[in-house]
C-alpha cells in the first residue's frame, strides 16, 4: 500500500480539516480531488510530517508517518504555494534542495541539471528564482520535488496559475513520471481534466472526509444495473413521470439516473413524447469524473441537510 | 549547454546522512551571507571598528588610561569596548533577524521541512550560521588585541598572559555570541518580517542598558543592572579577567546570560514545531 490510514484526524480550531479519514491507496497515480476546503492540502501535509496528527495513525510506503526523516526521504513535495528562495538561482535552489535531501554536492549538482532540462529550464536556470514567471517557478518546483529521485511524488495543485501551454507541458511532465516504474505520484488537484488524464485511482474529499475511492474506470463506469439518461426539457417533471410508471428514478447534475427495469425504454420514450421533451443519450452510466463528483458532493450535501 | 538527455532518469547512489543535510545548509547560509552586501559591510567595518579601537588602546594605554595596570585585567578593557554593543546588535540585526523571518515569509520553511531533516537539525544549522558571523565581533578582534599587545610590548604583556587572555577572550566572546545568536533566531522565529525582529534585536540590547544603567546610577541600586544583557557581560567579562567590577555579581549575571541564551533556544524550538500550518 501507498498510503494508509486509520481514523485520520486533524483539527485547526473548531475546523476539522481531515476528520476520521481512514483510506488504503494503493501503489500507482493517485488522483486527490476535493473542492477547496475538502481536506486536501492538510492531508499531504499529515503524510509529510508537516503537520501532526490530531488522532489516528498514517502510513506512507508502509513507514508510520511518526518516523518523519526516513518518510520524507522517499518523498518528494511539490507545495501549491510559492515556497522558493528568492534571492537564488534555479539551479542553485535545486541543487541546494539535493543537498539538503542527502546528495553529495557533486550529485546534487549534475542532478540538478539533469531535472533542469527535464522539466526545461534551459538558460533561465542561472537567474534569480524572484524573476521567474509563475510557469518557470512551477517547473523549479517540480524540479526540486524530483531531484532526490523519490519512490513517492506528492504534486499540491501542480497547475496552479499556469497558462494552458504551460499546463499542458506540466500535465505531459507529471504524465511522464507517473509513468515511470517504481515511482508514485498523488496528485492533489481541484482541477478534475488534470486528474483524469494523469490518474488511475481517485480519492474523493468533502469536508474533510472521504466521500469515494476507487478505481477511476471503474467509479466513471458507476452501477451497471443503472441507466443515464440525458433530457432536454423539464427534467423534474420527466423524473417524476418515470416514478408514477413504477421506475426508481433521480435527476443528478450529470442526468437523469434510472434503474433498469423491463420496459424501461419504452416509458423512457413515451414520457418524453408527452412532455414535448428531448432524449440525448440513454445508456450505461460513463460520467466524466466532473460529473461523478458534482454528483457525489450533491449526495453528501443532501445527506448532510 | 547540457550533456544530459531531457528525460527522466534514476538515481542510483545512497543518500547521506542529517550531519551532512545540516553541514549544506550551513554552508550554503554562510555563502549566501558573504555575499550580501550589506552582511559584508557590516562584517568588515565591525571587525575593523572594534579591532582597531582595541589595538588603540594597547598602543597608547599609558596615555589614555594612566594608573591602568598593564597585566592581565588590561584586556577586560578591550572587551567591555562599546563598539562591540554595537557591532554586535548591528550583526545580529541584519543578519540573524532574516534567516528564519525570511523562509517564512517566503515560506521556504515548508520547502526545508519537506525535507528529510527535522526542526532541530534546521535551527541548529541557522544557529551554525549566525554564530560564527557574531563571533567575528565578539571574539576576533579581542584575540587579535591580545596578540597585537604580546608581539608589539614582549616585556610588558608576556605572552603567558597573552595566551591566557586569548583563551579567556573565547570563552567570554562566545558567552556573548551564544547569548546574541539565540536571542535573534528567538526573535527571527516570531515574524515574517525581518525589521521587525531587528528593531527587537537593537530595543533588547539598547534599550535595556540604557535605562537600566541611568535608573541603577539615579537611585543607587545596582541591581538594577542585572537587567541589561550588556551589563551582564561586562561584569563576567571584569571578573574572568580579573578587573574591578561593576556592581553587581558575575555568577548571577553569568546565571542571567546564559538562562536567557537556553530560554530563548528553547522557545525558539517549540515556536518552531508550533509553526505547522502555512497558507497554501
Amino acid at each position: 500500500m501507498l498510503v494508509e490510514t486509520a481514523g485520520l484526524t486533524k483539527v485547526f480550531g473548531e475546523v476539522r480539516a481531515v476528520d476520521d479519514l481512514t483510506v488504503k491507496i494503493p501503489d500507482g497515480a493517485i488522483g486527490l480531488v476535493g473542492p477547496n476546503g475538502a481536506g486536501k492540502t492538510t492531508f499531504l501535509r499529515l503524510l509529510l510530517s508537516l503537520v501532526r496528527p490530531t488522532a489516528g495513525t498514517a502510513k506512507v510506503l508502509g513507514r508510520d508517518i511518526e518516523d518523519g526523516v526516513p518518510v520524507r526521504e522517499r518523498i518528494g513535495y511539490m507545495p501549491e504555494h510559492d515556497c522558493l528562495i528568492p534571492d537564488m538561482t534555479g539551479v542553485g535552489l535545486v541543487s541546494y534542495m539535493a543537498r539538503i535531501s542527502g546528495l553529495d554536492r557533486d550529485t546534487a549538482m549534475s542532478r540538478s541539471h539533469d531535472v533542469l532540462q527535464f522539466v526545461g529550464v534551459d538558460e533561465e536556470r542561472y537567474r534569480k528564482v524572484a524573476e521567474y514567471s509563475t510557469g518557470m517557478k512551477q517547473k523549479i518546483k517540480l524540479a526540486q520535488a524530483m531531484v532526490h529521485d523519490p519512490q513517492l511524488y506528492v504534486f499540491d495543485e501542480p497547475t496552479t496559475g499556469l497558462d494552458p501551454r504551460g499546463r499542458e507541458e506540466m500535465l505531459d511532465l507529471v504524465g511522464t513520471i507517473a509513468k515511470s516504474p517504481g515511482r508514485n505520484v498523488i496528485l492533489s488537484s481541484h482541477l478534475l481534466p488534470d486528474v483524469e488524464t494523469i490518474c488511475k485511482y481517485v480519492v474523493i474529499l468533502d469536508g474533510g472526509h472521504q466521500i469515494a475511492a476507487g478505481e477511476l474506470s471503474q467509479l466513471l463506469t458507476g452501477a451497471t444495473d443503472r441507466l443515464r439518461i440525458d433530457v432536454r426539457g423539464d427534467r423534474d417533471a420527466f423524473v417524476r413521470l418515470l416514478k408514477d410508471a413504477g421506475f426508481d428514478a433521480d435527476a443528478g447534475p450529470s442526468g437523469l439516473h434510472v434503474s433498469r427495469k423491463p420496459g424501461l425504454e419504452a416509458a423512457v420514450f413515451e414520457t418524453a413524447k408527452s412532455l414535448g421533451a428531448e432524449v440525448r443519450y440513454m445508456g450505461k452510466e460513463i460520467r466524466s469524473l466532473e460529473e461523478l463528483f458534482l454528483e457525489l458532493v450533491a449526495r453528501t450535501e443532501k445527506r448532510g441537510a | 549547454m547540457s550533456i544530459s538527455l531531457p528525460t527522466y532518469s534514476r538515481l542510483e547512489i545512497p543518500l547521506l546522512g542529517r550531519r551532512e543535510r545540516v553541514w549544506a545548509i550551513i554552508a550554503t547560509g554562510l555563502r549566501r551571507e558573504f555575499r550580501r552586501p550589506a552582511a559584508i559591510v557590516v562584517i568588515a567595518i565591525g571587525v575593523a571598528f572594534t579591532t582597531i579601537t582595541s589595538i588603540v588602546l594597547v598602543l597608547f594605554a599609558s596615555f589614555l588610561l594612566p594608573g591602568q595596570p598593564l597585566n592581565l585585567s588590561f584586556f577586560a578593557l578591550p572587551a567591555s569596548n562599546g563598539f562591540v554593543l554595537f557591532f554586535v546588535s548591528l550583526m545580529a540585526a541584519i543578519i540573524g533577524s532574516g534567516l528564519i523571518a525570511d523562509d517564512l515569509h517566503s515560506m521556504a520553511f515548508t520547502l526545508y521541512l519537506s525535507r528529510p531533516i527535522t526542526h532541530l537539525d534546521y535551527l541548529l544549522a541557522k544557529a551554525v550560521i549566525l554564530a560564527p558571523l557574531v563571533s567575528m565581533i565578539t571574539v576576533l578582534p579581542l584575540v587579535i588585541t591580545a596578540l597585537v599587545a604580546a608581539f608589539l610590548f614582549p616585556l610588558v604583556f608576556s605572552w603567558g598572559v597573552a595566551l591566557q587572555a586569548i583563551g579567556l577572550s573565547v570563552a567570554v566572546g562566545l558567552l556573548l555570541a551564544l547569548f546574541n545568536t539565540s536571542v535573534a533566531l528567538f526573535l527571527s522565529s516570531l515574524t515574517r518580517r525581518k525589521g521587525l525582529a531587528a528593531a527587537g534585536m537593537f530595543g533588547g540590547n539598547f534599550g535595556l542598558f540604557i535605562p537600566a544603567s541611568i535608573l541603577a546610577s539615579a537611585i543607587g541600586n545596582p541591581n538594577l543592572l542585572y537587567l541589561s544583557p550588556w551589563n551582564d557581560y561586562l561584569a563576567v567579562a571584569s571578573a574572568a579577567f580579573g578587573a574591578p567590577g561593576i556592581g553587581i555579581d558575575w555568577p548571577g549575571a553569568l546565571a542571567i546570560l546564559l538562562g536567557v541564551t537556553v530560554l530563548a533556544a528553547l522557545v525558539t524550538y517549540l515556536r518552531m514545531k508550533s509553526v505547522e500550518v502555512i497558507t497554501g
